[in-house]
């Protein structure tokens, strides 16, 4: 006879098989899913009817209207990413910072974190920043290693950035505000823009022929031709800065509506650049739908599977797994996220946040974990997945662009420092959880014991008057 | 074969069309919210059926989208092993995965679904918002999208096959790979 | 004869961040595995773990869990009858609705209705007189709801809609942000305990009471008829007497949490407004109005409705009398006290 208390590790193992089969995630999930919800109801461990709440799970999924968000910012990113706007921006700034060493590395990771502003899409950032300027940086000598690695990583800043689509889903699945989810991001976004930046200082300063700065012929313009150049390039990202941050600001726009809002600009700003195109337009649609379609199923298949696994008992085993844990929050937390980077090797984000972050936070909030902060530093420990070399998908989006000459080996070594920078951002967060809460809002300081709250009373009448029954 | 093939043709074509609607309906998605959002702050005006129908566009995307999505084989998959199999190998995934993997779990959820938009449909259930929309509409989008799917899941695997035997499909068939945008 | 072994999964439609309301459903669980030696085990999951917390109705009708816990109002949109089981705006007191359920024939007015959903329901909790919410600015005349947008759900925001608000159902985690900037002008939620912790008091500075569309709002704990009918007569009892257990124990739960939890919200800057009475008598005229329109076409909702105005006439003639006298006498008695106490401390 099985026992229910096996079924849960067993489920983890037959997730990890049935998805390196390599068949589509999504099916793979509810396939999983249904084996062993037959198997248990073979041994008897819920009954057929158990399986008729997939219905209401797809149609809860349906109903989400938070997750509207994925195609809004999907679409934003893919109407940018076709009509050259992230080229402009790049270009200009990449001249005005040309002439210090590492300047064009700093221009592709301030570039990287305006883009990380305006959208929450990584192959947008990539991809547009990976063919304007790893060009020029191979042609002027740029390091091949650190040349690759800071696209890719910069490209990936967007995900920690408000707006962004993992804080989103990690809100979503946290039950915290986005509004707080946002606030809480504010303090690790810089921290990590300061790192890069401190890291591409230091290779300029003990390695400075890694990152040369470009030889005068290259700066084609100056003087206030260059600062014209880099103002027009930065009007439009501004423009949609403000269509997605202002219109929440002036409260116009939800959160989820300021992401149609960036999708209306953007093609606004093509019309107004003259790259719209009628085919434009319909290509980013089409992209935009086989991408939510495809995230949504992950989705879909991820609820059978969790179904199931709620089945045979799989959070009290969660639970018991976690909360033995030596060394209460902290020791939780290093558990968690050596476990989440480990996992990030094979997962992407999407699936991360919606098997496991479930699973994860009871567990979190049980031991009094701030779940703002939990999901700021899950979100931030995820960033690497897409830097994992060699499935990251930011490394895929940069193999997909590059010249030739640039080898596989090259974007994999070239991730491989800032992953590690990636883990010393996860490391402060853990230590120094101000940099999180800091931007959380704090009280007013009054005591309430001293509050006193006087209601008007009802008016009492003077003489006793005699009740009336009829 | 031959009739099998047709058959392929025909829900490809039929999947394609239904592809297009997705795609029709992220742009409108995206005009319903921007739209919602200008005319509650221009004329302080707005509904609860328009925010609603924000989301069966959504629904819409997903249950109509998810079978072109298959047919262009733009389901995300972990590559690990796959990316390193031959292209007779990577059929032969493919053809399990849609015998054990795909059908079971899509002909399973069409067959579950189904009463549960009938259920709505009878009770002519509506939205529990002010203003709100009747609801069996999205939920007829839960059966016919699964079903959808279940077919280009024949659809794929005919032309699959078809490839194994050694028999060119007139029908169009992506067996090559690439990790989607994200 | 041993009594059998009976194992059931409960969905909740309440996050276990709401301790009080989710907690009652764990109270049940607790109290009857306690009263059965372990034998009737009943395990609660938490809303959309094993069913989206709006979805409960839908699996207990199909069976696919044996129980939930839950507020029958989510359910309006399939039939509004259900809100009696709840609340209505401007219906009973915690203690009336009680005695309409519990001994007043409510739930056998009920008892038929919820048989067409396969449903037998038993109330379990109460959260009491609920807070009217957070808004960002005052109302203080009924022309000063035209236009405004506030999240609120269901029967309420038809009476609400009735007046010019434009009832706004924004996405759970868009609401915090679209009440900070002004997008909506109003959202609510439960009371003073569970209010706190959204947080809403940072971004909408004018907290209204009373919460007129939740005077008391009923939970209630959902069984599959058939595995209600299948349970042994002991079981049901068991059951029955751990809801009404559960009813006494959040209504004193969120007694003894609420007046702390105000002050608390108090001193962080909240401004308490009571409704203008113009704006009340406004709003209880026009859900009168909304309830007459719902019986006229719909015979379910006129049977209960029926029913339930009836005893509600009689409960407010009684309560009048001794209770509510009372109430006030103590009241007023207490504040000029509290009011001479304080004019002695200040000399
Ligand atoms: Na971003
Ligand atoms: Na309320």
């Amino acid at each position: 006879m099985v026992n229910v208390e096996v079924m849960p590790p067993l489920m983890f193992g037959g997730l990890v098989v049935f998805l390196l089969i390599g068949f589509p995630v999504a099916f793979s999930l509810s396939a999983v899913g249904l084996f062993f919800g037959f198997l248990s109801i073979e041994l008897g461990f819920f009954t057929p009817a158990y399986l008729g709440n997939l219905p209401l799970r797809v149609f809860g999924i349906l109903s989400n209207d938070l997750l509207l968000a994925i195609p809004f910012f999907t679409l934003m990113g893919a109407i940018l990413e076709r009509c050259g706007l992230a080229e402009d921006l790049l270009e200009g700034t990449g001249q005005l910072f040309g002439k210090v060493p590492g300047g064009l590395a700093y221009a592709v990771i301030i570039v990287g974190a305006i883009l990380g502003a305006i959208t929450g899409t990584v192959a947008a950032s990539v991809i547009a920043m990976g063919m304007i300027s790893l060009p020029i940086m191979m042609r002027y000598g740029y390091d091949m290693r650190i040349a690759t690695g800071v696209i890719a990583a910069s490209g990936t800043i967007t995900q920690v950035i408000p707006p962004s689509l993992v804080l989103i889903v990690l809100g979503d699945q946290l039950g915290k505000s986005v509004g707080d989810m946002y606030a809480g991001a504010i303090g690790p976004s810089i921290l990590q823009i300061l790192l890069f930046v401190a890291f591409i200082a230091g290779v300029s300063i003990f390695a400075p022929h890694r990152v040369p700065a470009l030889p005068d012929e290259a700066l084609t313009q100056r003087g206030w031709a260059l600062w014209w150049r880099v103002l027009k390039g930065m009007v439009p990202s501004i423009v949609l800065i403000f269509l997605v941050l202002g219109t929440i600001f002036l409260g116009l726009a939800t959160p989820t509506e300021a992401g149609a809002m960036g999708a209306v600009g953007a093609a606004g700003l093509a019309v107004l650049n003259g790259r719209f195109t009628w085919a434009l337009i319909r290509e980013a649609m089409g992209n935009t739908m086989r991408i939510t379609a495809m995230v949504m199923f992950i989705l879909i298949g991820a609820t059978v599977f969790s179904l199931v696994f709620q089945g045979v008992d799989g959070s009290l085993w969660i639970e018991h797994l976690l909360s033995g844990l030596p060394g209460g929050q902290v020791g939780f937390l290093i558990f968690v996220n050596i476990f989440v980077f480990f996992l990030a090797f094979f997962l992407d984000f999407f699936e991360i946040a919606f098997i496991v972050v479930p699973l994860l936070a009871p567990v979190a909030a049980k031991l009094g974990i701030d779940l703002v902060w939990f999901g700021v530093l899950l979100c931030v420990n995820m960033q690497t997945s897409f830097m994992h070399p060699p499935f990251g998908f930011a490394l895929f989006y940069l193999r997909g662009i590059a010249p030739k000459e640039v080898r596989s080996a090259d974007i994999y070594w070239g991730a491989i420092p800032w992953v590690g920078l990636q883990l010393v951002l996860v490391a402060i967060v853990i230590f120094w959880p101000e940099s999180v809460t800091y931007w959380l809002d704090r009280g007013t300081g009054v005591d309430p014991s001293t509050v006193r709250i006087e209601v008007p009373l009802p008016e009492m009448p003077d003489d006793d008057a005699p009740p009336v029954f009829r | 074969m031959r009739p099998l093939l047709a058959f392929s043709r025909g829900v490809d074509s039929i999947n394609a069309a239904m592809g297009r609607v997705a795609d029709w309906f992220v742009l409108l998605a995206c005009a319903v919210s921007a739209g919602n959002a200008f005319v509650r702050y221009g004329i302080s005006y707005s509904s609860n059926a328009w925010l609603e129908v924000q989301w069966y566009f959504f629904a819409g995307i997903i249950m109509l989208g998810a079978s072109y999505t298959l047919f262009r084989n733009e389901h995300v998959r972990v590559d690990l092993v796959y990316g390193m199999l031959g292209t007779r190998a990577r059929i032969w995934v493919d053809v399990l995965g849609i015998i054990l993997f795909l059908l079971p779990a899509t002909l399973l959820l069409a067959w579950m679904t189904w009463p549960f938009f009938v259920d709505s449909f009878i009770r002519n259930e509506g939205s529990p918002n002010a203003g709100g929309l009747l609801r069996w509409p999205v939920k007829l989008l839960m059966p016919l999208g699964f079903v959808l799917l279940s077919l280009q899941g024949l659809s794929e695997l005919v032309k699959r096959v078809a490839l194994l035997r050694g028999e060119q499909p007139e029908a169009e068939v992506v067996v090559e790979y690439h990790r989607p945008d994200q | 004869q041993t009594a059998p072994e009976v194992r059931w999964r409960c969905a909740s439609s309440f996050p276990r961040t709401l301790d009080t309301i989710y907690g009652a459903a764990e109270h049940v669980s607790r109290r009857v595995a306690a009263m059965t030696d372990g034998k009737f085990q009943i395990r609660v999951f938490q809303a959309g773990e094993l069913v989206p917390g709006l979805q409960v109705a839908d699996a207990v009708q199909g069976g696919t869990v044996e129980c939930a816990h839950t507020a029958s109002y989510y359910f309006v949109g399939k039939d509004p009858t259900f809100a009696f089981d709840a609340t209505v705006p401007f219906g009973m007191n915690t203690r009336q609705l009680n005695a309409w359920l519990y001994s007043g024939g409510g739930r056998e007015a009920l008892r038929p209705f919820f048989e067409r959903f396969n449903t037998v329901s038993i109330p379990c909790g109460n959260t009491g007189a609920q807070m009217g919410g957070w808004f960002r600015k005052e109302i203080k005349t009924v022309q000063d709801l035209n236009g405004l947008k506030m999240r609120i759900a269901g029967i309420a925001g038809q009476v609400f809609a009735k007046l010019g608000v434009v009832p706004q159902q924004i996405a759970g985690g868009d609401i915090y942000p679209a009440l900070e900037k002004g997008t909506i002008d109003a959202a609510e939620w439960i009371g003073p305990y569970d209010d706190a912790k959204l947080g809403f008091n940072r971004v909408a500075p004018f907290y209204y009471y009373p919460g007129w569309w939740e005077g008391a709002l009923n939970l209630s704990f959902y069984v599959a008829k058939p595995k209600h009918d299948e349970l042994p007569p002991a079981y049901r009892e068991v059951l029955e007497s751990a809801c009404r257990d559960a009813t006494l124990e959040t209504m004193a739960k969120y007694d003894a949490q609420n007046p702390q939890a105000l002050r608390q919200l108090v001193a962080a800057g909240t401004q308490l407004r009571a409704f203008p009475r113009e704006v009340l008598q406004a709003c209880y005229k026009a859900a009168f109005e909304l309830y007459d329109e719902t019986a006229a076409r719909n015979e379910a909702f006129k049977k209960v409705y029926d029913n339930f105005r009836a005893f509600r006439d009689t409960q407010f003639q009684w309560f009048r009398v001794a209770e509510n006298t009372f109430d006030n006498f103590v009241y007023f008695q207490h504040a000029q006290e509290q009011r001479g106490a304080a004019g002695e401390q200040r000399r």
